[in-house]
């Protein structure tokens, strides 16, 4: 199994908005990757952003620029 | 009580030492065996309860486990010619091939199937236990060659010992043979091989 890392996480209600803000990323030239929400968050499923913690200050001011709707963010090791 | 020492040795020698000192009791006893993993505490619990012997296992750290296995009055002990097999595998021995058929996982929203395709990839990088080989074919060809999404994971896996087959003949029919970044190039001879020799086929 992979080493875990320090990541910045980010998680959405919806699908359609995790895939949304990964299109978003994209265009934006934005660090990270969309992976399956780590079962440290929740045992349900779902999508979640998962970028470098120095990311973190860029991604929350694409967030707010975007609008588009998230649930929460947080530091995990993963 | 007699002590085993069983760190660092591999399926069934934790097994053939414990018995070996259960007969060295000769008769009611405890026997404490320790052992650096987790299938080897599974294999001696399994021995002693086919043998009726109580047992309890102890996590003294990482990689450290103590198990131990009191021998009852009337409680029989291994017979010297017994033979051990190692009732667990490790996960390692276990051949699981993981079979990609297209790009999505699922059909219906492709938006969707790409999506969860990589998330399946990903989520193939974190497990414990991990395939043996993953074949691609047909559209699942897709995924091994440039500009794929899961292209690092895949490189990751690699380099964690699984091997990435994708299908020749699909890579021709979609004109990406010289865009294939990752894995070797493989037959249907091989693919029936691998899907035939596995004991998990696993298909997202």
């Amino acid at each position: 199994m992979l080493r875990k890392q320090r990541s910045w996480i980010l998680t959405f209600d919806e699908t359609v908005d995790a895939m949304a803000w990964e299109r978003y990323c994209e265009t934006h030239g934005l660090p990270g990757r969309l992976i399956p929400v780590p079962r440290e968050i929740t045992a349900g499923c779902g999508l979640a952003w998962k970028a470098p913690p120095e990311a973190e200050a860029a991604l929350r001011a694409a967030l707010a620029e975007s609008a588009i709707a998230h649930a929460a963010a947080r530091i995990l090791e993963v | 009580m007699i002590q085993v020492n069983a760190i660092g040795d591999a399926c069934p020698i934790p097994v053939v030492k414990t018995k070996n000192a259960i007969r060295d009791l000769g008769g009611p006893g405890t026997v404490e065996t320790l052992v650096d993993n987790e299938i080897a505490v599974q294999n001696l619990q399994k021995m002693a309860r086919q043998k009726g012997y109580a047992v309890t296992a102890e996590t003294l750290g990482p990689d450290r486990f103590k198990v131990t296995m009191t021998v009852g009055e009337g409680g029989q002990a291994p017979a010297q010619d017994e033979p051990t097999a190692c009732l667990v595998k490790p996960a390692g021995e276990k051949n699981t091939v993981v079979v990609i058929r297209s790009r999505t996982m699922g059909s219906d929203s492709e938006e969707l199937g790409t999506a969860l395709m990589k998330g399946f990839i990903y989520a193939l990088t974190q497990q414990d236990q991990l395939p043996k080989t993953i074949l691609f074919y047909n559209g699942g060809a897709y995924i091994t060659c440039e500009n794929s999404a899961s292209l690092e994971d895949l490189k990751t896996l690699q380099a964690m010992g699984v091997e990435i087959l994708t299908c020749g003949t699909c890579l021709n029919f979609y004109g990406i043979t010289d865009k294939l970044q990752v894995g070797e190039v493989t037959n249907m001879y091989s693919i029936v091989e691998k899907m035939t020799q596995a004991d998990l086929l696993v298909s997202p």
